[in-house]
């Protein structure tokens, strides 16, 4: 009885083996020689044919459709105001469900794991869109659906992730910046350059992401955030191996309190910390490094075998209204790529929110650089953290 | 096992040796076993045929066989970082045993009924968000935090500390957040504990201290072991209390492995970092139990 | 001297569970807080439970979660207890190796584990949702409940039950009415912790779950953007009213029938 039991468990566990293996393998890749299960993901884009999407669509069946269908978001927590959702619902009489991610990488896997189906509206980062676009995951916007889309400002528009404006609209566009505390730091602050200064012993706060920190040493060099050539960004990795003494915090999420609860006196920063360290404690000062700045742009697109594609334009739609437009900036603290949404801003955040975008031109985005360089940055990184502590 | 002539074989000796009758007694771990097999024997296979792949130039994984993964691992860049975490687990581990011990046995001998609440009490805390729990140690921490504001109240510091943001803060999270686990291990097998045996002992002229090093610890190491089993592994791997209270300044094995997944992007590597762990970590509790000469424990891990 | 032992004991007692309640009566008190900033205090206000009345997606995420985390902590406590239990008792050769492997969820960092998830549970051709999110959690809890049950196996008096069994008992009985009552205690904190440790977990809910299923620790640790809004300090705090005020409706319940 029991030697009958253990070899049928055998057997069952050795049949699920193979189908995990043979089904991870469709889970990601693009290599130059193409295995059939990723020509398969390609040619699947319009056909939702795979064993996936299909139980996703049972799944979808069993659950209670409800008059206007449904709208399945996917992007961080509280990115898309709860106000911006409960008046879409109610305007429309779909039924919004919001799920988050903490990652762009994790969306990435995950879409790819359904093949670009199960989620409607993706808000994620420029860099990854590229990743998604080229994976064959996202869908071409119809624009005839969108009539807002001409409310688009341009100057968020044409980006190396959607060079033709067919895919993406622009949701959260941000500069990051370095703002301090002149009453408590010595040296003037003009750039990155000025963070390496003695007089800053820990006492900076960056962003905890090693494209963004390697980008800084990168920049005083005068060398570009994507560079490939390992030489180059090796010498990068030495020089930041010298800041670590200045460097008091690492951090992504809520920086501005660092430096508005005195921890730290120079902080390099997100828009929408700029905006509420500056609403905190005006006297904070603010710079755009002269070495040149970054980028970013948080953008929506709709996957390639989104469920529920008809309401993912409305609500593209509807998001590039103006009166809508404008409160998702007020409540996101990002730029406002909406045209048709700035007469609707009040005027502290007009002054906020729309004048940097004089400056975009000069911005320079953190692009995917090859595995090599990666694995490279990745590599400086650790060894940087292992010197902070 | 076998031993019958002591005092406390008694307790030593279970009715769940082999020569109870197994009966219909193996109907009962089936559900285990079908689901130890299911869901997490087939997933680990598939990590570890994951870290021998190779990573793909942009995005995910290229079927072909390499150990590059495993070469990479003896960097000293990353066996520095095995080496830093294994360090915080142990501290971790030995400091919790040292706060949780006594707390959890002090437990087992309340009355019965303020038994439960205080497990529940224990507990309750932890149910709570574990992020919302770091914010609060920041906020009381932190610069010109609570505690600063209250010793320059005091007159006991003139200018605020900078307490967060170093090893010694990520410490004490890794203590705060495993104690439970320690407490309550501690406490369930310190409760069915006979007492009458160490009363045998201070019968038979053992002080009150010998009593508890010879017949106390020596009944409660099932519960001591599965609390350092419980505390030890989770610390190698708790990354976000590195990301929060060490100010994204200390890096561990956990941390490591999220950056390769995220940002580096390169799957096989953190799956290869993850088999190391894995291993790692089971030689650790393997040895741990070979030193301590736990031989009734076998299968304990 | 056994009195001054006692009062040692409470003393220890009261202060460690001060110092583990430290950082939640931080929680509570800044859900009351007028401003979202941490930093000076600018006054008391009710307006983050008014906001959080409001925000629909974040009483579902809590539904959610606590639907997950009794499901798969109540899983756990089956499969944990009755392995545990079965395990002491048969001899079979592969049960040492399924030991080990049960345990090894909570040796892998849940980011990894959650990715493995997702490929495993996409290539079974599971749909994302509540089922996969259920099965993901299982998986971790177990290890919980079936290390302190199996711990508390280890010294368990076998007279007891042979006894009882010479008096003509079943072996069923016997499981229910000497067994079950002895190991209950690391039954119950075995499924505590594994309550406490789904309510928490955020990265193998984001790998496992579906475009229709939010959790709350997905909602809170994902506001990256935001930055976590006092909101999150709201619902904590009623969470833990609602957990004391069952836990001292239960005990003064428990008062009057004398079984307990």
């Amino acid at each position: 009885m029991r030697k009958t039991w253990k070899k049928s468990a055998a057997l069952t566990a050795a049949a699920l083996l193979a189908a995990s293996l043979s089904g991870c393998g469709g889970s990601g890749q693009n290599d130059g020689t193409k295995a059939p299960e990723t020509a398969a993901t390609e040619a699947n884009q319009e056909a939702a044919e795979s064993p996936e999407t299909e139980e996703a669509k049972q799944d979808k069946a069993e659950e209670k459709p409800s008059g206007g269908g449904e709208l399945n978001i996917y992007t961080w927590a509280e990115y898309v105001p709860q106000s911006v959702i409960d008046r879409f619902e109610e305007e429309t009489g779909i039924r919004v469900n919001y799920t988050n991610f903490e990652a762009n990488e994790e969306m990435l896997a995950k879409l790819e794991t359904s093949n670009g189906g199960d989620y409607d509206i993706v808000i994620a980062s420029d860099y990854i869109i590229k990743i998604a676009a080229d994976e064959g995951l996202v869908k071409e916007i119809d624009k005839e659906k969108v009539p807002n889309y001409e409310n688009i400002d341009p100057v968020f528009q044409n980006f190396f992730y959607d060079p033709e404006n067919t895919m993406t609209v622009p949701y959260g566009p941000g500069i990051p910046l370095l703002v301090y505390d002149p009453s408590m730091v010595s040296c003037e602050i003009t750039g990155y350059e000025s963070l390496w200064d003695p007089s800053l012993e820990d006492s900076v706060a960056l962003m905890d992401s090693e494209r963004v920190v390697m980008g800084m040493a990168l920049k005083t060099m005068g060398e570009s955030f994507n560079t490939e050539d390992l030489d180059v960004i090796r010498a990068a990795g030495d020089k930041l191996m010298e800041l670590a003494p200045n460097v008091r915090v690492l951090s992504q999420n809520q920086t501005q309190d660092y430096l508005l609860s005195g921890e730290v006196n120079a902080a390099f920063l997100f828009t929408s910390q700029v905006v509420l360290a500056l609403a905190d404690n005006p006297e904070l000062e603010v710079v755009y490094p002269e070495e040149g700045l970054g980028f970013g742009v948080d953008a929506a697109f709709i996957p390639a075998n989104a469920p529920n594609s008809d309401n993912a334009h409305a609500f593209l739609n509807f998001i590039l209204d103006g009166e809508v437009g404008a409160e998702v900036s007020q409540q996101t603290y990002y730029l406002c790529p909406n045209k048709a949404a700035y007469e609707f801003l009040p005027e502290e955040f007009q002054k906020s929110l729309v004048i940097s975008t004089d400056d975009i031109p000069n911005g320079e985005f953190i692009q995917d650089v090859g595995a090599e360089a990666t694995a490279l940055h990745e590599e400086i990184w650790t060894e940087f953290k292992a010197k902070l502590d | 096992m076998k031993r019958r002539s002591r005092t406390m074989d008694r307790a030593k000796a279970s009715c769940w040796t082999k020569r109870a009758r197994e009966g219909r007694w193996w109907m009962t771990v089936i559900p285990l076993y079908g689901f130890t097999i299911l869901f997490v024997a087939l997933p680990i296979l598939y990590l570890i045929v994951l870290s021998f792949l190779t990573r793909a130039q942009t995005w995910g994984v290229v079927n072909q066989l390499t150990l590059e993964n495993y070469a990479r691992i003896v960097k000293p860049v990353y066996l520095n970082t095995f080496k830093e975490s294994f360090q915080l687990a142990i501290l971790t581990t030995i400091t919790t045993l040292a706060v949780g011990y006594p707390f959890g046995y002090f437990m087992a001998r309340l009355p019965k009924k303020r038994k439960t609440m205080m497990m529940l009490l224990v507990v309750i805390p932890f149910w709570t968000s574990a992020l919302m729990r770091m914010y609060g140690w920041i906020i009381i921490f932190r610069s010109n935090g609570i505690l600063d504001k209250l010793l320059m109240w005091l007159g006991v510091t003139e200018k605020p500390l900078k307490l967060l943001y170093s090893y010694p803060a990520v410490l004490v999270g890794m203590i705060y957040s495993l104690l439970p686990f320690m407490i309550l291990s501690v406490y369930s097998s310190t409760d069915k504990m006979d007492w009458s045996l160490v009363e045998a002992a201070r019968d038979l002229g053992a002080t009150r201290l010998e009593a508890f090093l010879t017949v106390t610890v020596k009944m409660t190491l099932p519960g001591i072991l599965s609390g350092i089993v419980l505390v030890f592994i989770p610390s190698m791997g708790l990354f976000f209390i590195a990301d929060i209270l060490g100010g994204g300044k200390v890096m561990l094995v956990g941390n490591l492995i999220q950056n390769q997944l995220q940002s580096g992007r390169d799957w096989p590597f953190a799956a290869a970092l993850s088999v190391m762990l894995m291993i790692f970590t089971s030689i650790m509790i393997w040895l741990y139990r070979r030193l301590s000469g736990v031989k009734d424990l076998e299968g304990l891990l | 001297m056994k009195k001054k032992r006692l009062r040692f004991a409470s003393i220890y007692q009261a202060a460690l569970l001060l110092l583990m309640y430290l950082p939640i009566v931080v929680v509570v008190v800044y859900s009351f807080h007028a401003s979202k900033s941490t930093i000076r205090w600018q006054g008391w206000s009710l307006d983050w439970y008014r906001k959080l009345a409001g925000n629909r997606g974040l009483l579902e995420a809590l539904k959610n979660s606590l639907i997950l985390a009794g499901l798969s902590s109540g899983a756990a406590g089956v499969i944990g207890t009755l392995g545990a239990v079965g395990m002491a008792r048969v001899s079979w050769r592969s049960k040492g190796a399924v030991e080990y492997i049960s345990t090894l969820p909570i040796m892998i960092p849940e980011i990894i584990l959650g990715m493995v998830f997702m490929a495993f549970f996409a290539a079974v051709g599971l749909p994302f949702g509540m089922v996969t999110l259920v099965l993901g959690h299982t998986s971790f809890c177990i290890p919980y409940v079936f290390m302190m049950v199996k711990s508390s196996l280890v010294g368990l008096d076998k007279s007891l039950g042979e006894a009882a069994k010479d008096l003509g008992a079943s072996e069923i009985r016997v499981f229910f009415d000497i067994t079950l009552p002895l190991i209950m205690p690391a039954v119950l904190s075995g499924m505590l912790l594994a309550f406490a440790m789904s309510l928490d977990d955020v990265v193998i809910s984001i790998f496992v779950t579906g475009a229709r299923t939010n959790t709350l620790p997905i909602r809170i640790y994902t506001q990256l953007k935001s930055g976590v809004t006092p909101e999150i300090n709201a619902l904590c705090t009623i969470m833990l009213a609602v957990t004391f005020v069952m836990v001292g409706l239960s005990r003064m319940l428990g008062k009057k029938a004398p079984i307990n």
